[in-house]
C-alpha cells in the first residue's frame, strides 16, 4: 500500500535542513572550482587517455567523468513521460562526459545519483565503489543546486493522477513539509509535500495529468537565497546570480 | 487480443515478455523502480513508467503502484513475470477488480491452486503421487514439531507462496526444524508478503522433474515435456535440461500424460509447471504446481519451437490453445545455464556492480536471453540473475559439447559470475553421465566442486 506521509515528511526535513548556510556556500564554490577549473581539464584528459572512466576526489567531493561509448546509446530513451520526469537522467551514465558529483560519507548502501539535479546536492553521499549509482531521487524533492541554487521542486511520491492543491497557488509562501497537492493512486491520494521551505512556483504538470513515481511537479523558489548569498560573500558564485 | 500489456517485473523476464508482445503486435509499457531506469528493457520499451523506489516492497511488490501505472498508460493486461506478484492471488483478484486481465491463470484457479499446501491434496485426489506432507499449513512451533514426527524426518519447510528456494529449508531434527522455521517464515515474509509454511518428506538422493502443461480457456490441454531441474544450489536451480537423464522415454511419457490429465480434470487454466521429486528407484511423487512463466521456460521452447510467453499471453486472452497434443514434437536435447551475479569460490556471495565487458556467444544452437549489457550497473536490490545460456544439440552429447564452447566464449568482466560453476559441472562425471541429485552440489561443497573440476 501507498507509504504513509509522515515519514516523507520526515525524510523531506532532514533532506532539506541539514546543511548550514556557510556549508551550503562551501558547497557551491567546490562545484564552481570543480566546473570551472579542474572539468575542462579532465574532459581533455579524458579524451587523451582512452580511458572509459576517470575519477577525481577533491576535500569532500569527487567528480567521476565517464566517456562515451561507455554505456548503450540506443536512441530511443523510454518513455517521453519517464524523460520529462527526470530532466537530470537523461544524459546520466551515457552522455559524452556525465559528471558525477559525490560527497562521501553516508552509511546507506545506496549511493546517489551522480547527475547534478539529483537529491546528492543536500544531503551526504555514499562513495559506494561497487554499486556506482543508483538514484532513490523519490521521497524527497530535487534541488537545482549547481545550476540554480534558489530552487527546489516537489516530485511525485507514487504513480497516479496529480492534483495541485488550490490553497496552495503560484506565489503561496509554505513551509518545509506542507501539502501541495496530491497523487490520486486508484483513489487513494498521496500528499505531494514540499521539500523545502519557500514559495510556490510553476506547476510542471496540468491539473488531472499521469504522472509516475519521482516526476517533478512544482517548484518552489527559495526566499532566502539571496541572503545566503550575500551572507556568504558570493561563495554561491554564478548559481545564485 | 489485448491492446496494451504492462510489463510488471524487471531484467530478463522483462525484456523476454517485451519480445513476446512485439510478436503478438501489441503495446507493452515496462513498469521499473528507479533502480531499473538503466535496464535494458526500459531502454527497449516503447513506454516505460517509474513505479517506484529500489525497494521492491514500493515498486515491483505494490499492487496499487503497478495497477495505477497500467490504468493511466491505458493498458488492459499486466504481465506479472516471475517472481514478485506473479503468484499472488489476491493481487490478480484486484487486478480483475480493475477491469484488467492478469496474464496467467484467472483468479477463480489461482485461488484453487494458490495454496501449495491445498494443491497436493486436490491433485492427489485427481491420481498424482504426492510426496507425504504436513496437513494444513503450520500454524506454531508445536504444531510444526507434531506434523514432523509424523511424517518422518528429514524434513523440508517450505513456503506456502512463491518459489525461488526462499523460505526453504532441509532439517534433519525437531531442534533444526525449531531454530529453521524462524528463519524460514522471515524470508517467505520478506519475499512473497507471506509466511504461511508447510512441510514435505525430504527424499534423499532426489531428482527434480517438472512438467509443462498449456491449457486453455476451453479445456483444451497438453503437455509440453518434461524439464530435469536437479543441478542446484540449496533449493535453487541453476541448470535445467529437458529431455530428463534420469527416466526411460515410456516413464516420461507416462509422467507427462498423468500429468495433464490431472491438472484439466482439476480445471486448471493457462501454462504452468508441475513439479515433482523422483526417488532412486525413478517413482515420481508431486510436490507442487507453478502457476507462471518460469526461468527455465527456453528449454522447452528450444525443444518444441512452441513460444510459451506467447502462449500464455493468448491463453489469458481467452484464444483457444490452437493445436493438440499430436502436433507437438520433440527435438534434440536442451540445457540451460543460468548466469548469476554470484561468487562460487565465496558461498555464491551476490555481487553488484558494473559489467565492463559482455560478449554473446553464438553459433549454431545457441540462445542467450539477458538484460545486460557493457556499462550497465547491476543494482544490489534484486536477484542475482544475469541471463540465461540456453544451448541445444540433436542429442545430449552434441548440446554439451556446445555448450562448453558457448561457456568459454561468454565474456563477462567487472562482475563475479557462476559460470565457472558450470563448466566445473561439464567436466564433472555425475553431470556427464546424467546422474546428479539436487543435494549434490550442496554436499560436496562448491568450493570442493572447483577444485576437483581444475584437476581433471
Amino acid at each position: 500500500m501507498p507509504e504513509p506521509a509522515p515519514e516523507r515528511r520526515k525524510s523531506e526535513r532532514r533532506a532539506s535542513g541539514d546543511r548550514t548556510r556557510g556549508q551550503r556556500a562551501a558547497d557551491h564554490a567546490a562545484i564552481d572550482r570543480l566546473a570551472g577549473d579542474l572539468l575542462p581539464a579532465l574532459v581533455a584528459k579524458l579524451g587523451a587517455s582512452g580511458l572509459g572512466e576517470i575519477e577525481v576526489r577533491e576535500g569532500p567531493w569527487k567528480v567521476r567523468l565517464r566517456g562515451p561509448g561507455h554505456g548503450p546509446n540506443l536512441g530511443r530513451r523510454a518513455s517521453d513521460r519517464a524523460s520529462r520526469a527526470q530532466p537530470g537522467h537523461a544524459g546520466h551514465g551515457h552522455a559524452p562526459g556525465a559528471l558525477e558529483g559525490h560527497r562521501p560519507a553516508r552509511p546507506a548502501n545506496v549511493a546517489v545519483a551522480g547527475a547534478p539535479h539529483s537529491t546528492n546536492g543536500s544531503g551526504p553521499v555514499t562513495p559506494s565503489p561497487a554499486t556506482g549509482t543508483l538514484a532513490d531521487a523519490g521521497d524527497a524533492g530535487r534541488r537545482h543546486d549547481d545550476a540554480d541554487s534558489r530552487r527546489t521542486v516537489a516530485t511525485s511520491p507514487a504513480v497516479g493522477i496529480f492534483r495541485p492543491r488550490k490553497e496552495t497557488p503560484s506565489g503561496a509562501r509554505v513551509r518545509s513539509g506542507d501539502a501541495l497537492g496530491i497523487v490520486d493512486v486508484l483513489g487513494i491520494p498521496q500528499e505531494v509535500v514540499a521539500p523545502t521551505d519557500g514559495v510556490v512556483g510553476a506547476t510542471l504538470v496540468e491539473a488531472g495529468e499521469a504522472v509516475e513515481y519521482g516526476q517533478e511537479l512544482v517548484v518552489i523558489e527559495l526566499v532566502s537565497a539571496p541572503a545566503a548569498g550575500s551572507a556568504a560573500g558570493g561563495g554561491s558564485g554564478p548559481a545564485s546570480g | 487480443m489485448f491492446r496494451k500489456i504492462l510489463i510488471a517485473n524487471r531484467g530478463e523476464i522483462a525484456l523476454r515478455v517485451l519480445r513476446a508482445c512485439r510478436e503478438l503486435g501489441v503495446d507493452a509499457v515496462v513498469a521499473y523502480s528507479e533502480a531499473d531506469r538503466d535496464s535494458l528493457p526500459v531502454q527497449l520499451a516503447d513506454e516505460a513508467i517509474c513505479i517506484g523506489p529500489s525497494d521492491a516492497k514500493r515498486s515491483y511488490l505494490s499492487a496499487p503502484a503497478i495497477i495505477s501505472a497500467a490504468i493511466i498508460t491505458g493498458c488492459d493486461a499486466i504481465h506479472p513475470g516471475y517472481g514478485f506478484l506473479s503468484e499472488d492471488e489476491g493481487f490478480a483478484e484486484v487486478v480483475r477488480a480493475h477491469d484488467l486481465t492478469f496474464i496467467g491463470p484467472p483468479p477463480q484457479v489461482l485461488d484453487r491452486f494458490g495454496s501449495k499446501e491445498g494443491t497436493r491434496r486436490l491433485l492427489a485426489n485427481h491420481g498424482l503421487p504426492t510426496i507425504p506432507g504436513s496437513r494444513g499449513l503450520l500454524r506454531d512451533d508445536m504444531h510444526a514439531l507434531e506434523e514432523a514426527e509424523r511424517i518422518g524426518y528429514p524434513i523440508l519447510i517450505k513456503p506456502s507462496a512463491g518459489g525461488g528456494g526462499k523460505g526453504m529449508r532441509m532439517v534433519r531434527s525437531p531442534r533444526e526444524l525449531e531454530s529453521a522455521i524462524k528463519v524460514c517464515r522471515s524470508e517467505a515474509k520478506a519475499a512473497f508478503g507471506d509466511d504461511s509454511l508447510y512441510l514435505e518428506k525430504w527424499l534423499e538422493d532426489n531428482r527434480h522433474v517438472e512438467v509443462q502443461v498449456a491449457v486453455d480457456r476451453y479445456g483444451q490441454g497438453v503437455h509440453l515435456g518434461e524439464r530435469d531441474c536437479s543441478v542446484q544450489r540449496r533449493h535453487q536451480k541453476i541448470v535445467e535440461e529437458a529431455p530428463t537423464p534420469a527416466m526411460s522415454p515410456a516413464a516420461r511419457a507416462a509422467l507427462c500424460e498423468t500429468a495433464i490429465k490431472a491438472v484439466v480434470a482439476a480445471g486448471y487454466e493457462n501454462i504452468g509447471t508441475l513439479e515433482f521429486l523422483v526417488d532412486r528407484d525413478g517413482n515420481a511423487f508431486f510436490i507442487e504446481i507453478n502457476c507462471r512463466i518460469q526461468v527455465e521456460h527456453p528449454v522447452t521452447e528450444v525443444l518444441t519451437g512452441i513460444d510459451m510467453v506467447v502462449t500464455q499471453i493468448r491463453i489469458a486472452a481467452g484464444e483457444p490453445l490452437g493445436f493438440t497434443q499430436a502436433d507437438v514434437e520433440f527435438r534434440g536435447h536442451a540445457i540451460e545455464f543460468r548466469i548469476n551475479a554470484e561468487d562460487p569460490a565465496n558461498d555464491f556471495r551476490p555481487a553488484a556492480g558494473r559489467i565492463e565487458r559482455y560478449l554473446v556467444p553464438g553459433g549454431p544452437g545457441i540462445r542467450m536471453d539477458s538484460h545486460v549489457y557493457a556499462g550497465y550497473e547491476v543494482p544490489p536490490f534484486y536477484d542475482s540473475l544475469l541471463g540465461k545460456l540456453i544451448v541445444w544439440g540433436p542429442d545430449r552429447p552434441t548440446a554439451i559439447a556446445r555448450a562448453r564452447g558457448a561457456l568459454d566464449e561468454l565474456v563477462i568482466d567487472g562482475i563475479v559470475t557462476n559460470v565457472p560453476i558450470h563448466q566445473a559441472l561439464l567436466t564433472s562425471e555425475p553431470f556427464l553421465e546424467g546422474r546428479i541429485t539436487t543435494s549434490m552440489l550442496d554436499r560436496v561443497g562448491s568450493a570442493a566442486f572447483l577444485a576437483a573440476a581444475s584437476r581433471a
